[in-house]
C-alpha cells in the first residue's frame, strides 16, 4: 500500500508528520490489510456497478457518449461528531438568515434602506424578480432546499464558499455513494459509527408537503424536471422514485382557473407542491423567459394566488448571488443579532470602487468569478493563468465591474484518493444539504467532491471532478 | 397516471416485445438458412426476404466475404445496425430510452435488466461483430437478457396502470407482429406441395412454429405430427398458447377492459375480433380467406393503437 501525503494543503487524513489523524486510523489500518490486487479488483467492481445501474450525468457540449458516470473514489471522507455539530449549527443559522433576507428583499427591503447591503447590488441583478415583489410564499419559506459549499483552508478551518439557493444538485450521489461503498468495501463500516443518509427523501417530502397551500389529506407533490437531457436528470428521477412523487415535465402540467393540474390518463389532477428542478427563468414563459418550452404558462399566477407552492420559491436566487455572499456575515448579524458561526472566504466585490481597483492590480493572485455563473464556468484562476489569459479576462471585467467578485486562492484541503494504483492527495470540498420545512434539518455529511486531476482546484462534475462517500460519525453514547 | 408516462411505458412494452420477436426470428431463420442454403438456396433466401416484409427495413448491406453464409448480412443488419429502425439494437435502445425517461415509474430490477441487456448489445454493435458464431452467441445472450427483463417486470411491478399500459403495448405488438409473420409466410407455404422434398417441406412448417415461439406448445397438443391443417388453426385459434392470434387478441382485450370501465373505440374493435377468433367455424383459416383475414387483424391492431393514443396519451 502506498500513501502519498500532501505537503502544502491541510490533509484530512495525515498530519504534518505523515501520521494518520486519530479518526482515520482504523480506516488506514483496514486499507493496509488489503493487497493491491484486491483493491484493484474492488475498484473494478465499483465501476461496473455504476454503469450497470445507470448512475450517470449528462455533459453539455459533447456529442458522443452523452451519459457519463460520475467518478467515485472509495476512500471515504470522515467528519468527527464534534466538528459536524459546529458545521450543522452554522448551516442552520445561515439558512435562517438567507430566508429572512429574501423575505425582506421582496417585502419591505429594510436591509437596503438600513444600508446593510448596497441596493444596486440586489436590485440590478437578474436574480431579483421585480414581478414577485410583495408576494409571500406559503409559510414564508423561499429556500426549501439549500446546498452550501464548504471548503477547508490550510489550517483546516471550515469556510463557506457559496450558497446554492435555487436548485442545488448532487444529493442523489450522497445516497448512491453510500450504497456503493457498502457493497464494495463493507469492511470499512465495521469500525465506525457512521450516521445514515437514507432518510433524505422522506425528509425532503416532509419539507415539501409542509409548504402545501391546501389543507388536504393527500396533497400532491411533484418533481418538475426539464427532461432526460438535463445533466441532473438521474437525480430528478431518483428523488421522484424515492419520494413516491410524480416526475413531471412542463408539458405534463396545465394551468386552469388559478390552479395547476397534471394531465393524467384519468383526466386532470390538482398539484399542490412543485419541487422544481427547472431554472426559474424557464418556469413560466408568461412571466419570465418567453422562449421557454420547459415551463408552464400561467404558473406564476397560480403561485401568486397562493394555490401552489414552488420549491425553491421563484426569486430565491437573489440570495445565492456571489456578491450578496460577501455581505452574509453582516446579514446574519442584522437579522439574527448573532455572529456568523461559520467563517467564509474574504471577498472583493467589483461593484465597490476600491475593491475593483484592488482586483485589477492583483488578478494574478485572485480567483475571479462572475456573479451569474455556476458550475465552475467563466472563472479565472489567477495564480494558474497565463498573462494573456489574465489580460483578456480583465478586458471583460472592465465592461461590467459589478458582475465580478474576487477571492484569494484558498488551498483546499486534500484527501487520499486512489489514482493509478496508489493513494495520492487530491483537493476536496463539501456540499451539505439543508432542508427547510417545519424545522431546518441538515443531512449528515453531504457531497464531498474531489478534483481528480493532480493539482486541480476544480471539483465540478462537469470539469473532471469526482465524488466520495462522506461520513459523519455519531457522537459517543448517542 | 401521467399521460406522458403511460405513453412511454406503452412504447417500452412494444419495443421490448419487438426486440424479443426480432431476436427469435433471427435465431430461427439463421438455423433454417444454414440447414437449407446448400439444399435449396432460393428457399433460404426467401426466408430472409420474408423478414423484410415483417419488419419493413430499408436495406441490408451485402456480406463482408464471399464465403460468409447468407445469414451474416441479415444478422448484422437486423441485430446490430443502430440505423435500421427494425433492428434489435434500435428497438432495445428505444425500449431503454422510454424506460429511462420514466425511470421513476419502473422498479429498479426492471431498469437494471434492460440497461444491462442493452449495454451488452451496444458493445457488440460498437465492436462491429461479424463472425457468425459470435453473432449467434450474442443473439442468444440478448434473448436471455430480454427474458430476464420480462421476468423482472413480472415479478416486481405493482399491477397498477403503468403495468397495464406496458402489458397493453406488449400484447398489441405481439398480436400485430404475429399477424404479419403469418401474412408473410402462409401464402407461399400453403401453395407448396409436399412432394418435392418432404424433409424440406416439414422443416418450413416447423420453422414457422418456432418463429412464433409455438413449436413446443404445438407438440404438446398434437405430438410430432406436423400437418398444415393442424398448424394453421393452432396458430390462429389455440386458446392456451401465448402466441396464437386468439390468445394475443384476448390479452389486448383484457388489458383494455381493465383500463377503462366502459368500452371505448379501441375495445370495440378488439372485442369484435376476439369474438370472431373465439367462435370461428374454421372458415377464415381456409386457404382463400387467410390473407384477407390476416390483413384485417393487422388493421384492427392499427385502429386500436390510434384509438389508445387519442384516448390516453394526447390528453
Amino acid at each position: 500500500m502506498k500513501w502519498v501525503p500532501d505537503t502544502t494543503a491541510y490533509d484530512e487524513t495525515f498530519d504534518r508528520s505523515a501520521a494518520a489523524r486519530p479518526h482515520y486510523r482504523p480506516l488506514v489500518a483496514t486499507l493496509e490489510s488489503f493487497t493491491q490486487a484486491e483493491i484493484d479488483r474492488r475498484e473494478r467492481l465499483q465501476k461496473i456497478s455504476l454503469v450497470d445501474q445507470g448512475i450517470t450525468f449528462t455533459v453539455y457540449g459533447e456529442k458522443d457518449g452523452l451519459e457519463r458516470i460520475f467518478p467515485f473514489d472509495f476512500v471515504p471522507r470522515i467528519i468527527p461528531a464534534r466538528e459536524w455539530e459546529r458545521i450543522e449549527a452554522g448551516l442552520v443559522q445561515r439558512v435562517r438568515a438567507l430566508n429572512l433576507f429574501i423575505n425582506d428583499v421582496y417585502q419591505d427591503q429594510r436591509c437596503l434602506k438600513d444600508g446593510v447591503i448596497p441596493p444596486e447590488l440586489v436590485l440590478s441583478r437578474g436574480e431579483y424578480k421585480r414581478e414577485l415583489l410583495r408576494l409571500t410564499p406559503p409559510r414564508q419559506i423561499y429556500t426549501h432546499v439549500v446546498g452550501t459549499d464548504i471548503i477547508r483552508n490550510d489550517k483546516g478551518e471550515y469556510l463557506v464558499l457559496e450558497d446554492n439557493c435555487r436548485c442545488p444538485s448532487g444529493v442523489s450521489y450522497v445516497l448512491e455513494n453510500r450504497n456503493l461503498l457498502h457493497r464494495v468495501f463493507p469492511e470499512f463500516f465495521t469500525r465506525y459509527p457512521v450516521r445514515p443518509v437514507r432518510e433524505y427523501p422522506r425528509l425532503l417530502l416532509d419539507a415539501l408537503l409542509w409548504a402545501a397551500p391546501r389543507a388536504s389529506e393527500n396533497p400532491v407533490a411533484v418533481v418538475l424536471t426539464p427532461g432526460m437531457h438535463n445533466s441532473a436528470y438521474f437525480e430528478h428521477s431518483f428523488l421522484a422514485r424515492e419520494m413516491g412523487a410524480y416526475l413531471v415535465q412542463g408539458r405534463d402540467l396545465i394551468v386552469e382557473d388559478s390552479y395547476v393540474y397534471m394531465r393524467t390518463t384519468g383526466g386532470r389532477q390538482r398539484v399542490d407542491v412543485i419541487y422544481r428542478r427547472v431554472d426559474e427563468d424557464f418556469l413560466d414563459p408568461l412571466t419570465f423567459r418567453r422562449d421557454s418550452l420547459l415551463g408552464v404558462p400561467g404558473l406564476v399566477n397560480v403561485y401568486r394566488e397562493g394555490n401552489v407552492a414552488i420549491a425553491n420559491a421563484p426569486g430565491a436566487g437573489v440570495a445565492d448571488d456571489k456578491a450578496v455572499y460577501a455581505y452574509m456575515p453582516a446579514l446574519i448579524k442584522y437579522y439574527l443579532g448573532e455572529e456568523a458561526l461559520l467563517a467564509q472566504v474574504s471577498t472583493y466585490v467589483g461593484l465597490r470602487k476600491d475593491d475593483f481597483a484592488y482586483m485589477r492590480e492583483h488578478l494574478a493572485e485572485l480567483v475571479v468569478k462572475t456573479t451569474g455563473d455556476s458550475g465552475g464556468y467563466n472563472m479565472l484562476m489567477g495564480p494558474f493563468a497565463a498573462k494573456k489569459e489574465i489580460e483578456a479576462y480583465l478586458a471583460q471585467m472592465k465592461k461590467a465591474p459589478g458582475s465580478y467578485i474576487a477571492q484569494p486562492l484558498i488551498e483546499l484541503s486534500s484527501h487520499p484518493t486512489y489514482v493509478g494504483g496508489r493513494f495520492e492527495p487530491r483537493r476536496i470540498d463539501l456540499r451539505p444539504f439543508i432542508l427547510y420545512g417545519e424545522t431546518i434539518r441538515v443531512l449528515p455529511g453531504g457531497l464531498t467532491r474531489v478534483a481528480l486531476r493532480e493539482g486541480s482546484y476544480v471539483v465540478n462534475s462537469s470539469q473532471g471532478g469526482g465524488s466520495k462517500d462522506t461520513w459523519v460519525l455519531a457522537a459517543r453514547g448517542s | 397516471m401521467l399521460s406522458r408516462v403511460a405513453d412511454a411505458v406503452y412504447w417500452m412494452g412494444r419495443y421490448l416485445e419487438r426486440s424479443e420477436n426480432i431476436t427469435r426470428l433471427l435465431l430461427v431463420t439463421e438455423d433454417f438458412s444454414t440447414e437449407t442454403q446448400g439444399l435449396a438456396e432460393q428457399v433460404a433466401h426467401s426466408a430472409w426476404k420474408d423478414l423484410l416484409a415483417i419488419f419493413p427495413s430499408a436495406q441490408v448491406a451485402p456480406a463482408a466475404s464471399a464465403f460468409a453464409p447468407m445469414s451474416q448480412a441479415y444478422l448484422v443488419g437486423f441485430f446490430l445496425d443502430p440505423g435500421n429502425p427494425y433492428s434489435v439494437h434500435y428497438s432495445l435502445r428505444k425500449a431503454r430510452e422510454n424506460a429511462r425517461s420514466v425511470r421513476e415509474a419502473l422498479t429498479v430490477e426492471a431498469f437494471l435488466a434492460i440497461n444491462e441487456t442493452f449495454r451488452a448489445l451496444d458493445g457488440h454493435s460498437r465492436r462491429g461483430l461479424t463472425d457468425p458464431t459470435a453473432l449467434r452467441d450474442a443473439l442468444g445472450a440478448t434473448h436471455k437478457g430480454l427474458f430476464a427483463t420480462i421476468g423482472a417486470i413480472e415479478h416486481t411491478f405493482t399491477r397498477d396502470e403503468s403495468w397495464l399500459f406496458l402489458k397493453l403495448g406488449e400484447s398489441l405488438e405481439r398480436a400485430y407482429r404475429t399477424a404479419l409473420v403469418l401474412r408473410a409466410k402462409l401464402p407461399a407455404l400453403g401453395a407448396a406441395e409436399p412432394r418435392a422434398d418432404v424433409a424440406l417441406y416439414y422443416t418450413q412448417w416447423r420453422t414457422l412454429l418456432r418463429a412464433l415461439g409455438s413449436l413446443e406448445n404445438y407438440r404438446r397438443s398434437y405430438g410430432a405430427r406436423l400437418e398444415p391443417e393442424l398448424v394453421v388453426p393452432f396458430l390462429l385459434f389455440d386458446p392456451y398458447s401465448p402466441r396464437s392470434l386468439r390468445y394475443g387478441t384476448e390479452a389486448v382485450k383484457d388489458y383494455l377492459e381493465r383500463l377503462a370501465g366502459e368500452p371505448g373505440p379501441a375495445l370495440r374493435v378488439v372485442g369484435r375480433l376476439h369474438a370472431e377468433l373465439s367462435y370461428h367455424d374454421g372458415g377464415v383459416a381456409a386457404g382463400g380467406e387467410q390473407a384477407v383475414f390476416l390483413d384485417r387483424v393487422v388493421d384492427v391492431m392499427i385502429q386500436a393503437h390510434d384509438a389508445l393514443s387519442t384516448q390516453y396519451f394526447a390528453t
